[in-house]
């Protein structure tokens, strides 16, 4: 799926802005602040204009998704305010974002905002993680296989990335737990932690979450890995017929010192980029992956709520999702300005 | 790549046929109704159940065989609406360019920035549950992307003698549009066209895993739902049976069309074809 999308929002506009109206990064930050007020926009709307309407839903005693808990049905109507005219419920929608209130949720009858907050740090733990080794790992494999195109090893490679690519996570997630979990016993079969293991000395409880972390972040981390390499290699490749690696070449130096020192180091800049395209397929793969391994992120805080039709949750979660990919999508874009010179004029 | 593209054309369009068959013949194939408990709980593949039996007691080879019909569908259907959606926006945008280009490209900047999978996932929860719903978020997801490569296309193909030639000797735009533009514009949309149903069909099984399918369909994701939900699947050998061929058709039609759309690719898009 990565592949499908990144090539159809092509690589080769890496260099230019996604908001080309305005040049430089004042426009790189009004299109984000364009984005995020369309996004406020958009949660704001959405459960009010839908088809078969969602939130009046849950106040009909002959719906499905009916809320049976009085004191809980009485908070969600209350947030979304639905007996008041549309212009009020939106100033009242806004007035709460800025206070961080997101709502309450129905399933767990707490503030959403406490939710996120619980959840936030376990998702940033697992996604970090899985992006820093993935990003590492599909740059050095593609420096390799650039530098080898066409030869025996790297043959290999392609077909494999593909595969890598469009199958889906949680199938792969299913098959490595049955492996390394269940057959091999070698790690645990899900969570984030041992139950009640806050007792344990600290090292101990940080060995038991990085024990419960590599089998995600690994999975999630060759996910990752893939596309980075297909850019990484692409740019590697463009590198190796500029006049600088000939005349390296004349001039006698080592392979070793021309891959790295050189071919890689002008090839790495459209990495910087995908780091910021990768958090947004990121946030696809860690909601599958947390899903399967009930590992307790925001991804599996949505899924849950999407079984208890949570409309405060899952809207919660959308948002700062949402706001959180954005937000490092801005930042490789100005980072990719800074590390451009060509882009600075 | 070149020397590959025959092995990935071999490959991925054998794979694709036989799903296609599948498509076709499965419900015929299958042996028993998917959803009548035709057995115990958990029975162990045999010469009756030749994939054992869920724990309801269906047959889970049925499941699979009706449900390729279901996943497959919703995914090229979903595919071809994100493709016609995306490749009308982006020619009409290419050609006429000016404000409705300024304004439709905007707009898609937007659904570019946002990702998708929240967003498909917000609208899914929020509509009601239904094959229409479905194939409607999957394109939602797919056209923003889709218009952007086809308006450079469009753009590109605009600026060509040829065009400039036929517009010169006074032929209209209709008459460019079919002689210049469709011929021009084919192989990349069938390409993207390949590559999208490869990603929908993964997509509408990860819905149906997280409890956003068509309820009332037997497809790949709800085997796999109804399975990876079932409390110790790891505990039991019911895994191999159960989860593991219904990961294996998904995986397998989303391999099978992603290798031919690489297969595709170089010769509509001189991107890869460099490489």
């Amino acid at each position: 799926m990565a592949i499908a999308e990144a090539s159809a929002s092509g690589h080769g506009e890496f260099e230019q802005s996604r908001f080309r109206a305005i040049r430089g990064p004042a426009g790189l930050v009004m299109g984000y602040v364009a984005t995020i007020l369309v996004l406020v926009t958009l949660n704001f709307f959405l459960p009010r204009a839908l088809p078969g309407e969602p939130l009046e839903a849950l106040s009909n005693p002959r719906s499905p998704t009916f809320i049976g808990d009085q004191e809980r049905r009485l908070a969600v109507e209350q947030y979304y305010g639905l007996d008041r005219p549309a212009g009020e419920q939106f100033l009242a929608y806004l007035a709460g974002l800025m206070r961080g209130d997101l709502g309450k949720s129905i399933r767990y009858n707490v503030p959403v905002s406490t939710l996120i907050a619980e959840r936030l740090p376990w998702t940033l733990l697992l996604g970090g993680t899985a992006l820093t080794a993935g990003t590492m790992g599909g740059v050095v494999a593609g420096i390799r296989s650039g530098w080898r195109r066409g030869r025996d090893g790297d043959r290999l490679l392609l077909p494999l990335f593909v595969a890598l690519d469009s199958v889906p996570m949680f199938v792969v997630a299913s098959v490595i737990i049955s492996l390394f979990a269940v057959q091999l016993g070698w790690f645990p079969l899900s969570g984030a932690r041992t139950p009640f293991s806050d007792a344990w000395p600290p090292w101990r409880q940080a060995l038991d979450i990085g024990h419960h972390l590599l089998l995600p972040a690994g999975l999630l981390a060759v996910q990752f890995s893939a596309f980075q390499f297909l850019v990484m290699r692409a740019s590697m490749i463009g590198e190796l017929g500029s006049d600088y690696i000939r005349l390296g070449r004349a001039k006698g130096m080592t392979d070793r010192i021309l891959k790295y020192r050189y071919a890689a180091r002008n090839a790495l800049l459209p990495t910087v980029s995908v780091v910021g395209l990768q958090a947004g397929l990121a946030v696809s793969a860690t909601i599958f992956v947390e899903a399967v391994f009930a590992y307790p992120g925001l991804g599996r805080l949505m899924v849950e709520a999407i079984a208890s039709r949570d409309y405060p949750a899952i809207q919660g979660v959308f948002l700062i999702v949402t706001v959180m990919v954005l937000t490092a999508n801005l930042a490789a874009d100005l980072a990719y300005r800074r590390l451009d010179v060509r882009t600075r004029r | 790549m070149t020397a590959s593209a025959s092995w990935f054309l071999k490959i991925g369009g054998a794979i694709t046929g036989v799903f296609l068959l599948l498509v076709v013949a499965g419900p015929a194939l299958a042996p028993y109704d998917p959803q009548a408990v035709v057995g115990a709980s958990l029975v162990a593949p045999s010469g009756a159940h030749l994939l054992g039996t869920n724990d309801a007691g269906q047959d889970i080879l049925s499941q699979l065989l009706v449900g390729t019909r279901a996943s497959m569908l919703t995914g090229i259907l979903a595919a071809t609406l994100a493709v016609a959606a995306g490749v009308l926006v982006g020619a009409t945008a290419g050609l006429l360019g000016g404000w409705a280009d300024l304004v439709a490209m905007r707009i898609v900047d937007v659904f570019l920035a946002i990702p998708a999978l929240p967003l498909v996932i917000l609208i899914a929860s929020l509509a009601s549950p239904s094959r229409a719903t479905i194939v409607a978020v999957i394109a939602l997801a797919g056209w923003p992307p889709i218009s952007r490569i086809v308006r450079s296309q469009t753009l590109v193909l605009a600026s060509r003698g040829y065009v400039h030639a036929a517009r010169g000797f006074d032929s209209g735009w209709p008459y460019v549009v079919r002689r210049h533009l469709v011929p021009g514009l084919a192989p990349l949309i069938v390409a993207t066209y390949v590559n999208w149903a490869s990603a929908a069909i993964v997509l509408e099984a990860g819905l149906a895993f997280i409890g956003l399918g068509d309820p009332t369909a037997v497809s790949w994701g709800s085997v796999l739902q109804r399975a990876l939900g079932h409390a110790g699947i790891y505990a039991t050998a019911a895994w191999t049976w159960w989860v593991l061929p219904a990961g294996l058709a998904i995986a397998g039609a989303a391999i099978g069309l992603a290798f031919l759309g690489v297969a595709i690719e170089p010769r509509s898009n001189p991107r890869w074809a460099r490489s």
